[in-house]
């Protein structure tokens, strides 16, 4: 599954854009499956804007953006719950977790959807990042830390051809870094998957095959 | 997908107001709406039932009246005066509301009726015979034939009455019950002189109808025959009317210009059928105005509930989860509540059918244990009703995200 960008210009950022260069406003763009792509965005130029373009979330831009062949605006809602269930997953920066619901059912509610993955193999990745002692704890009572290694599990626990994050690691401390950009690295790789994360400062986190400065 | 945990979760997610008073309330008002449409529908088709059902009912009379023509001063000496002519009978066939007219065939001979044992009654006994099809409970043993010694005949509630009521306790005489008055035989005389035949005659049937004592048309024909004295008249002198509806005006405008008399009495059924439909359509009226209100209330209640999700709801959809998948999971979380409520209305109904149907058996009345098909065509339809809006408003909110 490529991705492309035809033009893309999202409707409250048009004076912005058009006013500045950027590699993925309002130019053409081709990114295919397997693709380690790192968008390097200053504060205000459109970091969450595009990842949730991208995601299918928000419609008010210009161009064209396709998955494969379907252009995401004439995307029906069926066909986006499949696409974000089988073929595109994503960390969103402000976690979005259930805040009633505990960590581990956070991660479950994903996992069922699919069932791609194991109860034991997402239980060991709970373990992994260092939250097995949280897993029965409500969503609303964890810290913003555990919150995102939370988000981290629950966008693994699908099958993906694209993985989007959106500052993944903000709230982490290194140590916490480190082993989460391992979980990913691994899960990208057994998928084959491709993988495009915004953030706002040069990184190493992955291999990245491309930068683009947005 | 399915399965017991998630669905655990969804309810977390998604079922907050669940347990809420108010939705008790929407389901209890739509329960109250709901079983009083059925009540309505079914206290309208009872009534029908008793009145041009299939069952002998009829003696509810309002749709049977017996007519004759009026004795006056003027017609009262001339004989044949007050006589059904054929042309008369022709022109009530199509006047307004008769659906169907008998003739009352009276005897034209002498009958003596004499009764033995203790009660000593002898006495002139005047015999009519009318059509089966106009008889209120026509029973089992009800046919004569020419050379047979036992005579079935039908006597009017109110002989029983006025005997049990007034007669019996003035002369100091038993009551008697409708079961003692059976047992009883009578013995008749027909005829004069040597061509008497003696018949032995006992009640099988008491008519709320018919004012006089009946004997089957058989017998009246064969008597009027052999016993008749020659130059009788053998017009009618009485009729008896199927009319749909006698209290119309147009019905009693007709009777009263060709000057023919029923007991106005009779009219009373009609009126309490009128009665009856205004209160049916009442209430019928008042429970598809609830219902509206109820389903309404439940339905916002349904769409509260969706609005309370809505932080859920939308994160659902974020994650993968179809908006077709998550109507259906809300469907099937309040279509039980509205089957049951239904259900619950059913059975209600279901309940009250068969208690009506044992105390009309007291008022002598025979009406089905289990509703009819209006009652359950109206659940059918009701319930379709239902179970549309609750399925479109749980799309279309779903839809909104």
């Amino acid at each position: 599954m490529h991705l492309s960008l035809q033009g893309v210009i999202p409707i409250p950022l048009r004076e912005k854009v058009t006013a500045n260069k950027s590699g993925m406003w309002n130019t053409t763009l081709s990114l295919t499956k397997g693709e380690y792509v790192f968008v390097q965005a200053p504060s205000g130029t459109g970091k969450t804007t595009l990842i949730h373009i991208l995601y299918g979330l928000r419609t008010d831009y210009e161009g064209n953006v396709k998955w494969s062949d379907s252009a995401l605006k004439a995307t029906g809602k069926e066909e986006l719950a499949m696409l974000r269930a089988n073929n595109i997953s994503v960390i969103f920066q402000d976690m979005r977790l259930f805040p009633e619901l505990t960590a581990w059912e956070n991660i479950d509610i994903k996992r069922r959807l699919t069932n791609t993955v194991s109860e034991q193999q997402a239980h060991e990745w709970l373990e992994r990042l260092g939250l097995k002692e949280k897993a029965n704890s409500i969503g609303s009572t964890l810290s913003y830390g555990e919150q995102q290694r939370v988000a981290i599990i629950r966008a693994l626990v699908q099958p993906f051809d694209w993985l989007l994050m959106d500052e993944p690691f903000s709230h982490l401390d290194h140590a916490n870094i480190d082993k989460a950009r391992a979980l990913i690295g691994e899960v990208v790789h057994l998928h084959g998957a491709g993988m495009l994360l915004a953030d706002l400062d040069k990184n190493d986190f992955f291999p990245y095959t491309k930068t683009i400065y947005l | 997908m399915s399965d017991k945990a998630t669905n655990s979760m969804l309810r977390t997610l998604l079922m907050r107001t669940q347990h809420s008073s108010r939705l008790w309330v929407a389901l209890a008002a739509l329960c109250v709406g709901t079983t009083l449409l059925l009540l309505s529908v079914m206290i309208w088709w009872n009534f029908s039932e008793l009145l041009y059902g299939k069952n002998q009912n009829d003696s509810l009379g309002s749709t049977f009246l017996i007519i004759g023509k009026r004795v006056t001063q003027q017609n009262m000496g001339t004989p044949g005066a007050t006589v059904f002519l054929l042309s008369e009978i022709d022109s009530l066939k199509s006047a307004p509301q008769v659906q169907d007219v008998g003739i009352i065939t009276s005897n034209h001979f002498p009958v003596y009726a004499m009764m033995g044992g203790q009660l000593q009654l002898a006495t002139d006994l005047p015999l009519e015979s009318v059509q089966d099809k106009f008889i209120d409970k026509l029973p089992d043993d009800w046919k004569w034939q020419p050379g047979s010694r036992d005579l079935p005949i039908i006597v009017s509630s109110l002989f029983l009455n006025t005997y049990n009521y007034v007669f019996a306790p003035s002369q100091g005489l038993p009551q008697l019950s409708e079961a003692s008055v059976k047992s009883i035989a009578l013995n008749l005389k027909v005829g004069e002189g040597d061509k008497a035949e003696i018949f032995s005659a006992h009640v099988v049937g008491f008519s709320d109808r018919i004012g006089s004592v009946l004997a089957p048309q058989s017998f009246i024909d064969y008597g009027n025959k052999v016993h008749g004295k020659p130059g009788q008249a053998s017009a009618p002198s009485q009729l008896i009317l199927k009319a749909k509806d006698p209290s119309d005006i147009k019905f009693s405008d007709y009777l009263q210009r060709h000057d023919y008399e029923t007991n106005t009495q009779n009219l009373r059924w009609s009126k309490i059928r009128a009665i009856v439909e205004v209160v049916a359509s009442a209430t019928g009226v008042l429970a598809l105005l609830l219902m509206g209100i109820s389903t309404l209330v439940f339905i916002l209640f349904i769409e509260l509930t969706i609005a309370r999700a809505q932080h859920s709801l939308t994160l659902l959809l974020q994650l993968g989860y179809g908006p077709g998948y998550l109507s259906r999971y809300m469907i099937g979380r309040f279509l039980p509540m509205v089957l049951g409520t239904v259900a619950a209305s059913a059975i209600i109904t279901v309940a009250g059918q068969a208690i009506l149907s044992i105390a009309a058996k007291s008022q002598h009345l025979e009406l089905p244990s289990i509703p009819g098909w209006p009652v359950w065509a109206a659940l059918f339809v009701s319930t379709a009703i239902l179970v549309s809006l609750v399925t479109r408003s749980i799309s279309s909110a779903i839809k909104k995200h």
